[in-house]
């Protein structure tokens, strides 16, 4: 199989710069011949995982960064979110209860929602002090 | 891209708020701003035109649910008015068209709302 076409980029963890990663991710998908409505829950799942970054990762630090890489496979696009913050525990963020319950939590129990409905894989890696990885894969759809 | 401009008119105690641009985390504390003193009047209903809105968020849809909560109190609702079908689906996904958020896709729909 060939090697993917790495495409990486970091932005500052700031409110606005979420908006440069969506028009990077629009770039990218349209390039690999997504249909413009997956395009655009390409660039929902990818601004959540930033906006997760912005809002979670680096409370008291105005520093840090967001690491994005897109890997261009084939028939897929791999995109990996990457932050140094704080880390959270995501079995503590996703049910249901809270996200209806607690009103300053719904963006982050949300975001998270829209990350795994819209694409096809989803997996959330976060480490308490060490930062969290989202990794999120979305296939091209086949041509019968 | 749109620059970010929200535009307030109220009829019958039912604010109608015009949004335009990005409503996203960056924008999003502008909203919630705009509506303490709009809430603080206990509206019925809500109105947010989202016909200019070209991109909608989890944080834009928490200030949404937050305001719902509110005037779910005293039986309100909140109108959101857009022809988009990715709101519809990022709506259907957080669960609020459950609640007391309905979504039509243009102003005249959105008017017998004011009855």
């Amino acid at each position: 199989m060939p090697k993917p076409i790495p495409i990486t980029m970091t932005l500052p963890a700031a409110s606005d710069f979420v908006a440069v990663a969506r028009l990077a991710v629009s770039g990218v998908a349209a390039r690999m011949n997504f249909s413009v409505d997956i395009i655009e829950d390409i660039k929902v799942a990818l601004s959540e995982a930033c906006t997760n970054a912005v809002q979670h990762a680096y409370v008291a630090d105005t520093s840090g960064n967001i690491d994005i890489q897109f890997n261009l496979f084939q028939d897929k696009l791999e995109i990996i979110v990457k932050d140094h913050g704080q880390g959270f525990n995501p079995k503590e963020t996703t049910s249901s209860k809270q996200t209806e319950e607690t009103p300053g939590s719904f963006g982050l129990g949300l975001g998270l929602t829209f990350i795994k409905s819209l694409m096809d894989e989803a997996q959330i890696h976060s480490q308490i002090g060490h930062g969290t990885t989202i990794t999120m894969v979305k296939y091209v759809p086949q041509i019968v | 891209m749109i620059p970010f401009k929200l535009d307030i008119t109220e009829k019958n105690n039912s604010p109608s708020i015009r949004i335009e641009g990005e409503l996203d985390i960056h924008h999003c504390a502008q909203l919630d701003d705009a509506l303490s003193p709009l809430l603080s009047k206990n509206p019925t209903h809500i109105f947010f035109n989202l016909l200019n809105t070209s991109y909608i968020d989890s944080t834009g849809l928490g200030v949404i649910a937050n305001a719902a909560r509110n005037v779910a109190k005293h039986n309100g609702q909140i109108i959101l008015i857009s022809d988009k079908s990715q709101l519809k689906k990022v709506l259907e996904l957080s669960g609020l068209h459950k609640k007391n958020v309905t979504l039509v896709e243009n102003e005249k729909a959105a008017e017998k709302f004011y009855a």
